[in-house]
């Protein structure tokens, strides 16, 4: 299993190269084009993995499709490319062994030996981040694939670090996640325009998008002409 | 205080390294992710009875922002659509933006309200203009990239392209030719810029996309 990233940053697509018996899981509708002796199949549960139909209800609830594509290469160097429906880079992370807690939208794909769950954030920041109350959790060993509304850049944190919630791609579970106010008081931080913020504590990776995809429908949504019937 | 555009001309997004001491200007809701140890401190964008008319007429944001840190830190500014950013040193110059172009500012740069009158209302590009003087570096945001015009007495642009001026140029509305190639062959209002000095457009608009995506809903 070979990951290429191609025609990267604005319209990133990623080409997956795959030996017999390899599979690969992804998002519904993220297939671009691939190879003949690729077999795709249509189910509610990660390939191998645990659940059915409730992970299938909980994947909905992370904006994720309530079905997953599995793809397995019949036959040696099959290629498979995916890419997302937004404009954006990809990024591409090596699991082992660790888990990765990926944003609801942002997961494309990942490789069997990854299990997949949706991850309940608690109470906090289900009610005040805006974003979707459940994420993507990958843990096992493998690769995810992971888009983005934009660049995406990297942080490591060590100690604490502050990302506005439109703008998270992915991070490390060794992080703690906290959900609070951008400065020293509420007014200020409702005033400030910039909300709601989380906060990273403890040591690993967070992953950033440049741009907020939810900002930029707000600003085209009063645009729209209402939805003919 | 140091800034690097970086992932453009796209994404161009804006990385400030701070230093001790150091401030920054920014509009409401441009930070994308920034250190633990920066300070935010919100006040009402060119006072309170400007603000409030900002904030009604003119579609700008009712507060600014001022990030202050007392230590090494870095911020990360990004603007809602994708596009350029551009970075402008004023030295003593001023600027006009329209709305929504205003990213971020040193704090030396003064911040007025301007009144830009009904003829740019009824462009579509709000009854208040920002203006930007002083000396220091300012940060301004297109949808698309960012292109500069020099004008030597008059030019017409497309409302909705436009996003900065010199004060030296005075704008007015008008049609783009006769009243059918206006409101046939699509172009509608456009933007007269008369004197000399420069302007800055943006290659895409929001209205242009949202006419487009109009016709498919």
């Amino acid at each position: 299993m070979k990951v290429e990233l191609l025609c990267q940053p604005a319209s990133s697509v990623a080409e997956i190269y795959l030996d017999r018996g390899e599979t690969l899981t992804a998002e519904v509708g993220a297939m671009i084009g691939m190879s003949t002796k690729i077999n795709v199949e249509t189910s509610t549960r990660s390939q191998g993995g645990q659940g059915g139909i409730l992970k299938g209800i909980k994947r909905m609830f992370s904006g994720e499709n309530f079905f997953l594509n599995h793809f397995t290469s019949n036959a040696d160097a099959q290629r498979l490319i995916l890419g997302p429906k937004i404009i954006g880079d990809i990024i591409v992370r090596e699991l082992q062994g660790e888990s990765l807690i990926i944003q609801g939208s942002s997961w494309l794909a990942s490789t069997g030996g990854i299990e997949l769950d949706t991850s309940w954030q608690g109470w906090g920041s289900a009610a005040f981040s805006g974003e979707k109350v459940f994420w993507v959790k990958c843990s096992g060993t493998g690769t995810a694939i992971i888009n983005s509304f934009g660049g995406i850049y990297e942080i490591d944190v060590d100690g604490e670090y502050v990302v506005d919630t439109g703008h998270i791609v992915a991070f490390d579970d060794t992080l703690q996640f906290s959900v609070g106010k951008a400065s020293s008081t509420w007014l200020s931080s409702l005033m400030s325009g910039e909300g709601i913020v989380c906060r990273f504590k403890g040591m690993g990776k967070v992953y950033c998008q440049t741009h907020n995809l939810s900002d930029f429908g707000k600003s085209l949504g009063p645009k729209l002409k209402p939805r003919s019937a | 205080m140091k800034s690097t555009i970086r992932f453009g001309p796209a994404f161009a997004t804006l990385f400030i390294s701070m230093k001790a001491g150091d401030s920054i200007i920014v509009e409401s809701g441009a930070m994308a992710s920034m250190s633990a140890n920066v300070d935010i401190k919100t006040r009402f964008n060119g006072g309170f009875f400007n603000a409030i008319l900002r904030k009604v007429f003119g579609g700008e944001s009712l507060f600014i922002n001022s990030f202050h840190s007392n230590s090494d830190a870095e911020v990360v500014l990004t603007q809602t659509t994708p596009g350029e950013i551009s970075e402008i040193e004023l030295q003593g110059t001023t600027l006009c933006l329209q709305p929504g172009a205003f990213i971020a500012c040193d704090p030396t740069v003064r911040l007025q309200l301007a009144w830009a009158g009904f003829a740019s209302w009824f462009g579509g590009e709000g009854l208040f203009r920002l203006k930007l003087s002083g000396h220091g570096r300012i940060w301004l945001g297109g949808y698309g990239a960012i292109f500069e015009k020099e004008i030597q007495s008059e030019y017409s642009v497309d409302t909705g392209h436009l996003i900065a001026y010199e004060p030296t140029l005075s704008l007015s509305v008008g049609l783009s030719g006769g009243i059918f190639s206006s409101f046939f062959g699509g172009e509608g209002f456009v933007t007269r810029v008369r004197g000399r000095g420069k302007c800055l457009m943006q290659t895409r608009s929001m209205d242009g996309l949202a006419a487009w995506t109009n016709q498919h809903i």
